[in-house]
């Protein structure tokens, strides 16, 4: 198939279930084709001629003092253009404290070493624990709430500090030419990336623009402005006049670009002798870094209901890199916790977890969702927890999440073209969940042609303004408003052919990419728009307009796995995600966000974990090979379920799978070895010392 | 230049079947590690006979010229000895399709093919390169027309950010040259060195089998 030839309608066959669920069931992305032919060009592959290229000094150590360096002399490197330290001490690994400025990628690395930083370590606190936690106090009514409860569940659940990882490292090239600049930036919110620069570079902001076409994995890590790689960048390149190229090392990614912070629980929960919860204490801790806040994790979640909880939360403070936003921040961790206490709670009162969370499930959405995912599961297959015997054994578990849907700052514009092209346009950037082919499918539908007809621009601040990537906003702000504009342009096209024949618009309609007149083809697309007077037709409009998603966004989750009580290893081998997202616009591209949240979530579960070496406050596995994430060899089978029922408007879907997977990955370890395993990664010395009692 | 009597890259011959050299080995010592493997004082510090290098093979330590072939086409630029090929493509040649991510070969994403075997090219010096036929992402449609691996990712929608992307095709392409019909157990193997990090492996799993002419994996059936 020849690459221009490529159908936008490519239909698959292999999830029967959700055919037809879809406003296009078959479109393909429409960036599809550049990705698979490395045509796609990230701003990390912005080589400009004539660049400089920059790298950060940073500290290695969770806590040091700088004693010396030797910057005169990395000064003298040949090809070195400037090393500037502006920074004596490190708080955290990767603690930034100057930079190298250089001719080439090959001098600034010869630079960076020439620097020879000598640290003086100082002592150092890494985790959660070294922190000086509050002990629980429960209040009168919470005291009275234990005091009368048949049974009381005491456990403490733990998380681990989870990096981003993104591909594509944290960087920008920035291109002053004196009087105008142009910013590639690697960022989930093109306009929020205009924030902070205008100093740095010394141009107002109508002399500069940031372009972001494509964006290797964000997750959260980029919505924090242009970065302080951005602002470097923009600072040396209006000090040089020539491009600049800075982009973090993996190294560097992985220290000093935020991340999912760690999380301590520690329940104390009443119920009675049948599983009805009274109430308790959820005492929470938030393993922040050197970050002020941000630590909060989603438990109790309301999904549940669990009674009276007093819910106390403090953020800990240790030499780690700060938290930023993290898919869904604050709940994969707080629904870990979640589920395997009721799992727990479940065990002790002989209630299967299935029916406990029948009974206390505050949506009736999600109870629905819960026995159409059990039902696909195979949930009668389960084993009581405990009452397994073998070396293999299988498990089963339940998460669950909802997902509220908010809408960013959007203005749309589409525009017909005398030649009968359409060009769908706001500035805001494609994360990956595939808004350019969303934005398409809308314009295509609301306007009556096919989607072949629809071009898309986004990714620049030149273009009107699009939401950020945050809070899985970016679909239902610009599927709503797109369509709005879209049907704009589509009446003024109406109202001209209506006007050169004498008639009213409301006899004129476009199905199919034809013009109808009372029902019957009138005129082709292509002689209507040449009617168009001036070069073209614009329809805008702006948050608010168009229909809006109501609602939440809920999901539930079926976990089907064995463990090896041999090594311990945790084999999953299901996964069945039952989602919903209010109005599916494309099929393909919402499942594949399903199936990107249940594997990060399950590596999550299971692998990753960001390891602070307690002395030296080093990450000791600060690159991709010894931080571990989910890889093909891991992979179960995974079925993305699209939940439609009652679907109106399009709502958030970007963030609401990832939540649930560690908790029912944690409950299905439970119910197969009969033990709880309280802390992720679910490794394999953490399910060997809970099957040799060793508890959590 | 590579010499006839080098152990590594002798016309692909004597490549190991992943495709690395005793010297392309060197780079996982670290990039100055291997180009001091490359510069006169190393190789006088081997003893003699080890790795006889002729006078010609020395290289640097500044830039030298290089020649390559890339997707059918011979090219010449100019590298410092410790250039990964990796740099090479990205920065000289101006293909920017092969990423780097990791930059220690752990996660695929910078991989090519080199006489048929699939390559993490952040893992080799350009210059053990020299003389053999290189296959980028970009030189996998040819003439305008998409490989058939190409089109089965569009179609089961086997990427989201599209950063890992291009190694993934090639590890496909590859697996495929050599195995055309694979089990899904294979096709796991084979991409075990491969990192998506939105999480697309079901769709990769599924692009993979179709375009060797196999059914992708099925749901289970609506009501079952």
């Amino acid at each position: 198939m020849r690459r221009d030839d490529i159908p936008y309608s490519m239909p698959t066959t292999n999830r029967p279930r959700n055919a037809g669920s879809a406003i296009s069931d078959d479109a393909s992305r429409l960036d599809a084709v550049a990705k698979v032919t490395g045509q796609a060009i990230y701003s990390r592959d912005r080589y400009l001629p004539n660049s400089l290229f920059a790298g950060f000094i940073f500290c290695p150590y969770g806590k040091a003092k700088l004693e010396s360096h030797a910057s005169e002399a990395a000064k003298k490197i040949p090809g070195v253009v400037e090393v500037e330290i502006s920074g004596r001490e490190g708080q955290y690994h990767g603690h930034t404290v100057g930079h190298v400025l250089a001719e080439s990628p090959e001098a600034l690395r010869r630079g960076l070493a020439a620097v020879a930083c000598k640290w003086v370590r100082e002592p150092v606190r890494t985790k959660i624990r070294d922190g000086e936690l509050a002990e629980p106090s429960p209040n009168a009514k919470t005291s009275d709430i234990l005091a009368k409860a048949d049974h009381v569940l005491e456990a403490e659940y733990e998380t681990q500090v989870q990096t981003h990882c993104c591909l594509e490292p944290h960087g920008a090239t920035i291109d002053h030419k004196g009087e105008s600049a142009t910013c590639y930036i690697s960022t989930q919110g093109t306009f929020a990336a205009t924030d902070g620069l205008s100093d740095a570079i010394g141009l107002p902001r109508s002399k500069y623009e940031v372009i972001c076409e494509y964006i290797g994995g964000g997750f959260g890590s980029k919505l924090n402005g242009a970065g302080k790689e951005g602002v470097l960048a923009a600072r040396l390149s209006a000090g040089h006049n020539r491009p600049v190229y800075l982009f973090r090392t993996r190294e560097e990614d992985q220290t000093d670009t935020g991340n999912r912070p760690s999380g301590l629980a520690r329940v104390k929960i009443g119920f009675t002798k049948d599983g009805t919860i009274l109430g308790g204490l959820v005492q929470k801790f938030g393993g922040v870094g050197v970050g002020r806040g941000g630590g909060g994790m989603s438990f109790p979640s309301g999904r549940y209901n669990l009674g009276d909880i007093q819910s106390d939360h403090d953020d800990v403070r240790f030499n780690g890199g700060a938290p930023r936003p993290f898919r869904a921040p604050g709940h994969p961790q707080g629904a870990f916790c979640e589920e395997l206490m009721l799992d727990e709670i479940a065990t002790k009162a002989g209630v299967d977890p299935l029916a406990l969370r029948l009974n206390l499930e505050n949506s009736g959405a999600r109870k629905e969702m819960l026995e159409l995912g059990a039902e696909i599961v195979g949930w009668k297959n389960r084993a009581k927890t405990g009452s397994q015997a073998g070396v293999i054994r299988r498990g089963f578990g339940i998460g669950s999440a909802a997902w509220g849907s908010g809408q960013g700052r959007t203005d749309c514009e589409v525009v017909i073209n005398r030649d009968g092209s359409i060009e769908a346009r706001t500035g805001t950037q494609d994360i990956g969940t595939g808004q350019r082919t969303t934005m398409a499918i809308m314009t295509a539908e609301a306007i009556g042609v096919p989607l072949a007809f629809v071009g898309v621009r986004i990714g620049s601040s030149n273009l009107p303004v699009g939401p950020g990537s945050g809070g899985s906003v970016t679909t239902p702000s610009t599927a709503p408003v797109m369509a709005a504009a879209a049907a704009r342009a589509r009446e003024q096209l109406l109202t001209t052919i209506a006007n050169l024949n004498s008639a009213d618009a409301s006899e004129f309609d476009v199905k199919g990419g034809e013009i109808l007149r009372a029902g019957k083809p009138f005129m082709t697309w292509a002689q209507a728009c040449a009617k168009i007077g001036g070069e073209q037709i614009v329809g805008r409009a702006k948050q608010g307009e168009g229909e809006r998603g109501k609602g939440h966004s809920d999901g539930v989750q079926f976990v089907d796995l064995r463990v090896d009580t041999d090594t311990g290893v945790v084999y999953v081998d299901r996964v069945i995600a039952v989602q919903s997202c209010g109005r599916v616009i494309c099929r393909k591209t919402a499942e594949s966000q399903i199936i990107g949240g249940v594997i990060q979530g399950l590596s999550y579960a299971l692998f990753e974990n960001q390891v602070l070496d307690r002395n030296a406050g080093s990450m000791l596995n600060a690159n991709m090979e010894s931080y571990k994430i989910l890889g093909p060899n891991d992979m179960p089978h995974i079925e993305p379920v699209l939940w439609t029922k009652g679907a109106t408007g399009v709502r958030s879907l970007g963030e609401p799978p990832v939540v649930p997977t560690a908790g029912a990955v944690a409950c299905a370890v439970f119910n197969a070895i009969g033990t709880p395993v309280r802390s992720i990664p679910l490794t394999p010395d953490k399910v060997l010392a809970a099957l040799a009692g060793g508890g959590a | 230049m590579v010499s006839s009597n080098d152990p590594g890259w002798n016309n692909g011959k004597d490549a190991g079947k992943d495709g690395v050299s005793r010297r392309s080995f060197m780079v996982t010592l670290g990039a100055s590690a291997a180009a001091a493997s490359l510069s006169q004082a190393a190789q006088a510090a081997l003893p003699k006979g080890q790795d006889a290098q002729p006078e010609s093979d020395v290289r640097g330590p500044g830039e030298t010229s290089l020649t390559l072939n890339v997707n059918g086409q011979s090219r010449t630029i100019k590298a410092e000895p410790a250039t990964t090929l990796l740099d090479a493509l990205r920065q000289k040649m101006g293909l920017t399709g092969p990423k780097e991510i990791c930059d220690r070969g752990a996660c695929g994403g910078c991989s090519v093919i080199i006489n048929g075997n699939l390559v993490a090219s952040c893992m080799m010096l350009a210059a053990d390169a020299e003389g053999a036929a290189i296959t980028t992402i970009e030189g996998l449609s040819k003439d305008g027309a998409l490989d058939p691996v190409q089109e089965s990712f569009i179609r089961h929608d086997a990427l989201q950010c599209g950063y890992c992307t291009p190694g993934f095709v090639m590890a496909g392409r590859a697996l495929l040259d050599k195995k055309p019909k694979p089990t899904l157990a294979e096709i796991k193997k084979a991409l075990s060195g491969n990192i998506c990090r939105c999480g697309t492996y079901t769709n990769v799993f599924n692009a993979i089998l179709e375009a060797s002419g196999q059914p992708p994996v099925m749901d289970s059936a609506p009501g079952a």
